[in-house]
């Protein structure tokens, strides 16, 4: 019985200890012209999907969840989102070449035709991001439409 | 005794609450996986040069860029042999309906891109090769982790890609340009082949005489 304490205390005071850490906030409130917005002429009804279901991982601006300042979470978010910005970065996208874009814009169509984006882990705590049926073929038609 | 309970209650609240995220974040990264062969051995490393001259503060930090880090020894090979072994390897186990095959061998694939000798290209075609290079490289990394209709999807890209590169470098290779209407839902979809014969990547046993040579390259 004496061990299980020992145990216990220990992984307290790991858990208390990394609440110390500081974490990388991918808050960056400025813009870029080379924001996806300003690269295309989007129409405001995908402006606010975008905004609402991809942004948070795949822009320089997350809107943070309360429980981001708890340890390990602030950590498994932080990697996540450096992971999702470096597949597709919404801010960065009138920076990508003329050929990574199109192969973008594809990947984006066929993985919400698909269900795959967002994650069902990341629309579980977000409702309000899964995308409706609608959703779904307009942010399809409209890149069909832009693909060239 | 009662504050303790609460204490060691309070902790298991955290590991369990912990536990679930670290799983959860797990099952989405598997990507990394397939890489780590590549640490401790000597391998060579493109400077991957995202010289666009933008200030991109983050851009620096925490990895945001796909860096491709397959091993290749040995010297760097000045043709495009290398790549396109892989890709008609890649190809030919699409055919076959072998999805482990073919992420095997994109993996040789995204070697292949390492090995290849950039430098001996001249001025005015090294900025379209970093191009293709880039998304033939983000496909290949994604057909080495995805499911077989994923791995079509990405072939799609991939064999646009190849197809520029050998339009821009060059090769003595006889190969062909071939098309199936019926691929990338019904959009259709080039394929590159080393044989006259079709055997469809993008339909596999389902239809595998399905297209025609569109061009000899």
């Amino acid at each position: 019985m004496k061990w299980i304490k020992k145990i216990v205390v220990v992984v307290l005071v790991a858990l208390v200890g990394i609440q110390f850490f500081p974490a990388k906030r991918n808050q960056d409130k400025t813009i870029l012209s080379s924001d996806f917005t300003k690269t295309y002429d989007v129409p405001v009804n995908i402006q606010t999907i975008l905004k609402t279901s991809c942004y948070d991982c795949h822009s320089n601006y997350t809107e943070y969840p309360w429980y981001n300042k708890i340890q390990p979470i602030t950590w498994l978010l932080e990697n996540h989102i450096a992971e999702g910005k470096a597949e597709l970065n919404f801010s960065e996208f009138g920076d990508y070449s003329k050929r990574r874009k199109k192969n973008k814009l594809k990947s984006i169509a066929s993985q919400v035709k698909d269900n795959e984006m967002p994650l069902s882990s990341y629309t579980l705590i977000h409702s309000d991001a899964k995308l409706s049926e609608k959703e779904k073929t307009d942010i399809v038609s409209w890149i069909e439409k832009n693909i060239n | 005794m009662k504050k303790q309970i609460l204490t060691i209650g309070t902790a298991m609240l955290f590991i369990v609450g912990s536990a679930t995220f670290i799983g959860c974040g797990n099952s989405e990264n598997h990507e990394d996986e397939s890489h780590e062969h590549a640490e401790g051995e000597e391998h060579v490393e493109e400077g991957h040069d995202h010289s666009d001259g933008h200030a991109h503060e983050h851009a620096e930090e925490g990895g945001e860029h796909h860096e491709n880090t397959a091993a290749f020894e040995g010297e760097k090979v000045k043709d495009l042999s290398l790549i396109i072994d892989a890709y008609l390897e890649l190809k030919n186990n699409l055919v076959l309906d072998d999805e482990a095959a073919t992420a095997e061998a994109s993996e040789k694939m995204l070697a292949a891109f390492n090995g290849f000798d950039k430098s001996s290209l001249d001025e005015s075609k090294a900025t379209e090769y970093a191009e293709i290079e880039e998304t033939a490289v983000e496909n290949a990394e994604h057909i080495a982790k995805s499911e077989i209709y994923h791995q079509r999807e990405h072939f799609v890209g991939l064999s646009e890609d190849i197809n520029d590169l050998i339009a821009l470098v060059g090769t003595n290779q006889k190969l062909y340009l071939d098309f199936c209407p019926m691929a990338n839902n019904n959009k259709g979809a080039t394929w590159i082949s080393e044989i006259e014969e079709i055997n469809n990547p993008y339909m596999g046993s389902k239809m595998p005489t399905c297209g025609k040579i569109q061009q000899e390259l």
